[in-house]
């Protein structure tokens, strides 16, 4: 069974923002406008965390492509009292958003605030609602969502190799955001298998993984900038 | 009752010094003589208690986006006042239980009061993660798919097992009382009549109802231990900076304790004024009371200066962004404000003989009261608002619903004093009796037992 | 004041009596079957179980022996209501009105 990861490169990542808006489009997610953006309810599942660091002359920017790193020890899996959120056999934690009662628990716990809270019905404007994605479940107000490694598209790929009785092939499931990289700075694949690129990255000197210090296994790797 | 004694005499031990009836009427006047006062008061409070949950509506009808949470501060006023309303739960029930359990006399008075503020207080808090909940229609889902390793499992168990004890350690050393007023024929008669349960005063109800008073003061102990103890957890299981601490545990307990002291003599100074009960409720109730205050406040500050030494000594880059959040930061006023009501007002006020009166203590009793609040808001709050992601830091500014949901809160504290006020006595008629009756005598029995054996009487041999 | 007087506890109040004694055992046992379903649940879901099932067990002694002793005081109350109650008890009390 494959045991999905992440890896991004950040010497790649441009800082476009092309895989929040993919992200945004692909699983549905509301459009919570200015008003709640400024009160800090901003709805990302992926998000760009910029760090500034040096003097005033010489400022660099880094941009963090932020998002679940999906954790084998999840500290919000352990928290939930009602069983909503979940590490699932091939390592995704996932949310059932029909028994999440909205403690908020979760958020709480997660070392990363990865997850995101619908604080009032979601809305999709205009055209937006047309074109929700029929593969995600669209959210009702109360509950928490965080992202799912896009998880339909996992379940897409296992199906059509079950039909040609295969193995799902390294580089088949690509999530949202992985796909809409210009700069391919995001990699997707199974990490038990050595062979998969995602697991060449993450063996990759340059590699890190997120607060690796609290034990909580990240998934999602990063490779650090080079000078 | 002194005429029922001489009426029914084999039911009673023979009086000496009884309660006068007037000081009886005293006691139940809260009871037989509500007046009108009583129904301006419960109106009051009734109108401030539908007024928050007109407020509540709106977050009934649009969802929690009415508070002022936000990622990543995700809890707000409803966590921060259910830790602080079962904090003050601890006064009662916890107190009155190590005073009787300690035989100290001067306890008989406050006992009561204590347990009412713990029943009506705990119910308050409990109720309070349920307003916090994004679907609170769905809660049966505690129920039938719980999972036990959430610290918020522990506490709905530990919550509703310390509901219950202190429930039924409320009701029982009330079973005379009511007895009491039922045979006074306070109405609604049918209702003494049903909870007095045939209580007569014969020797072998008084031994049955002691023996399970002592089971249950010895019970909730450790329970009410537990409680706040599960409460902490709630935090300390994390692993966010400023929670993920193993002394959380004791620390909550003792804020828990001190508030609820604290509370409980904010209840008696004022149920003391408002009923007349100077008689009873003496300055040296008070005064034994405010050494217990002041030695919870030397702990508690105690643990304060232990926790935040640590993280500041450690100077883990997470730890110490949330402690200059508190120290410096946009939590200044509340840290700073917590430590002078919980400490130097509380020190200063109740250290000197001069400044301990009533007056000294119900300022420092209130000042602790907020002292603690503040704890609580300083505890859920910086701690979320200090992810250790490099995001900036979040605020919160909490909205007019959850302010109406505070006040509501303290009504309805507010309103369970006087409703139980006009139905039950808030001082134990039968304990002071019992006081009256017995206690100068066992007392000086009991010290006599603490004094060195005489030379005749000595179990062993002769001494040099 | 008026004269103090015991009176007899009607008959639909002793039975509301039993009613909430009942009532109590069945709050009591409900919760310890719920606590019990939730361990087992925390056995089939794989969920951390040693310290929180250790935490959890400890309340269903806590409930049983609250219960106990309430059952305890009401029987014990009823009992030693009066000399001539303490053979009849339950149902004959409306016959032995003095």
């Amino acid at each position: 069974m494959a045991r999905w990861g992440m890896a991004i490169d950040l010497d790649r990542c441009t800082g476009c923002g092309n895989c929040m808006a993919a992200c945004h489009q692909e699983n549905n997610l509301a459009a919570v406008g200015p008003e709640q953006t400024e009160q800090s309810r901003a709805f990302h599942w992926i998000r760009l965390v910029r760090e500034v660091s040096g003097s005033d002359a010489h400022a660099t920017v880094r941009y963090t492509p932020t998002l679940c790193v999906q954790c084998d020890d999840p500290p919000c899996v352990k928290v939930c009292p009602v069983h909503a959120t979940y590490l699932s056999e091939e390592g995704i934690v996932g949310q059932i958003y029909a028994r999440c009662i909205g403690c908020r628990y979760c958020m709480a716990a997660c070392p990363y605030n990865a997850k995101v809270f619908n604080w009032y019905e979601p809305e999709w404007p205009g055209e937006l609602k047309k074109k929700s994605n029929p593969d995600v479940s669209l959210r009702s107000h109360g509950v928490v969502e965080k992202c799912t490694f896009c998880h339909h598209r996992v379940n897409h790929a296992r199906e059509q190799a079950r039909a040609e009785d295969r193995e799902i092939r390294d580089g088949e499931v690509v999530p949202a955001c992985a796909e809409s990289c210009p700069a391919q700075a995001i990699v997707f694949g199974d990490l038990d298998d050595p062979e998969s690129m995602v697991s060449a990255r993450a063996r990759s000197p340059r590699a890190y993984r997120p607060h690796e210090d609290l034990g909580t296994r990240p998934k999602v790797f990063y490779l650090e900038e080079q000078e | 009752m002194s005429a029922e004694h001489t009426v029914r005499p084999e039911l009673g031990p023979t009086v000496s010094h009884d309660l006068s009836e007037r000081d009886i009427d005293v006691l139940l006047a809260s009871v037989e003589q509500p007046g009108s006062a009583f129904r301006v008061v419960t109106t009051v409070l009734v109108l401030i208690i539908l007024g928050a949950w007109v407020l509540f509506s709106r977050q009934i009808l649009y969802g929690l986006g009415v508070t002022g949470l936000n990622q990543p501060v995700g809890w707000g006023f409803y966590i921060v006042n259910f830790v602080f309303f079962i904090g003050i739960s601890h006064a009662g029930t916890l107190i009155s239980a190590i005073l009787r359990l300690s035989n100290a006399e001067w306890r008989r008075p406050i006992t009561r009061m204590a347990e009412v503020i713990t029943v009506v207080v705990l119910a308050i808090g409990a109720f309070h993660p349920v307003l916090d909940l994004g679907r609170p229609e769905r809660m049966l889902n505690i129920f039938t798919a719980g999972r036990l390793q959430s610290p918020l499992l522990w506490d709905v168990s530990s919550i509703s097992a310390y509901f219950m004890a202190s429930t039924v350690y409320l009701y029982m050393p009330l079973i005379p009382d009511i007895a009491l007023l039922r045979d006074r024929g306070a109405r609604p008669r049918w209702l003494y009549s049903f909870m007095a349960w045939n209580w007569q005063n014969t020797p072998r109800q008084r031994e049955v109802l002691e023996r399970a008073s002592n089971i249950m003061m010895i019970l909730v102990i450790p329970i009410a231990v537990s409680v706040h103890t599960v409460i902490s957890y709630i935090f300390a299981m994390t692993l966010q900076p400023g929670w993920h601490s193993t002394i959380f545990g004791p620390y909550f307990v003792v804020g828990a304790i001190f508030s609820g002291i604290a509370a409980l003599m904010v209840v008696m100074i004022v149920l003391r004024k408002v009923f007349h009960l100077e008689r009873f409720l003496k300055e040296i109730h008070f005064a034994h009371l405010s050494k217990l205050l002041l030695v919870m406040s030397l702990l508690w500050f105690y643990f304060t200066f232990s926790e935040f030494l640590t993280a500041f000594f450690g100077n883990e880059p997470a730890e110490i962004r949330v402690f200059f959040y508190k120290f410096t930061g946009p939590y200044a006023i509340p840290f700073w404000g917590m430590v002078v009501c919980n400490f130097l007002i509380p020190v200063v006020l109740l250290s000197f003989r001069r400044t301990r009166t009533i007056p000294g203590i119900m300022v420092a009793s209130i000042a602790i009261v907020i002292g603690m609040w503040l704890e609580r808001l300083n505890i859920v709050v910086p701690s979320l608002a200090n992810p250790r992601l490099a995001l900036p830091s979040g605020f919160y500014i909490p909205s007019l619903v959850e302010w109406g949901m505070f006040v509501g809160g303290l009504a309805t504290f507010a309103l369970g004093f006087v409703v139980f006020a006009r139905f039950f006595p808030l001082i134990s008629v039968w304990e002071l009796r019992e006081g009256q009756e017995t206690a100068v005598s066992e007392t000086a029995e009991r010290v006599a037992s603490y004094l060195p054996d005489r030379l005749e009487n000595a179990p062993t041999g002769e001494t040099t | 004041m008026t004269e103090p007087r015991f009176q007899e506890t009607p008959p639909w109040i002793a039975a509301l009596q039993v009613v909430s004694v009942a009532a109590i055992w069945v709050f009591v046992i409900g919760i310890s079957i719920w606590i019990i379903h939730l361990m087992r649940l925390s056995q089939t879901l794989h969920d951390v179980p040693s310290a929180s099932v250790g935490i959890s067990i400890v309340a269903i002694p806590v409930f049983l022996t609250g219960a106990s002793v309430l059952t305890y005081v009401f029987v014990g109350l009823r009992r030693g209501a009066t000399p001539s109650t303490a053979e009849g008890r339950g149902e004959g009390r409306g016959a032995e009105q003095e």
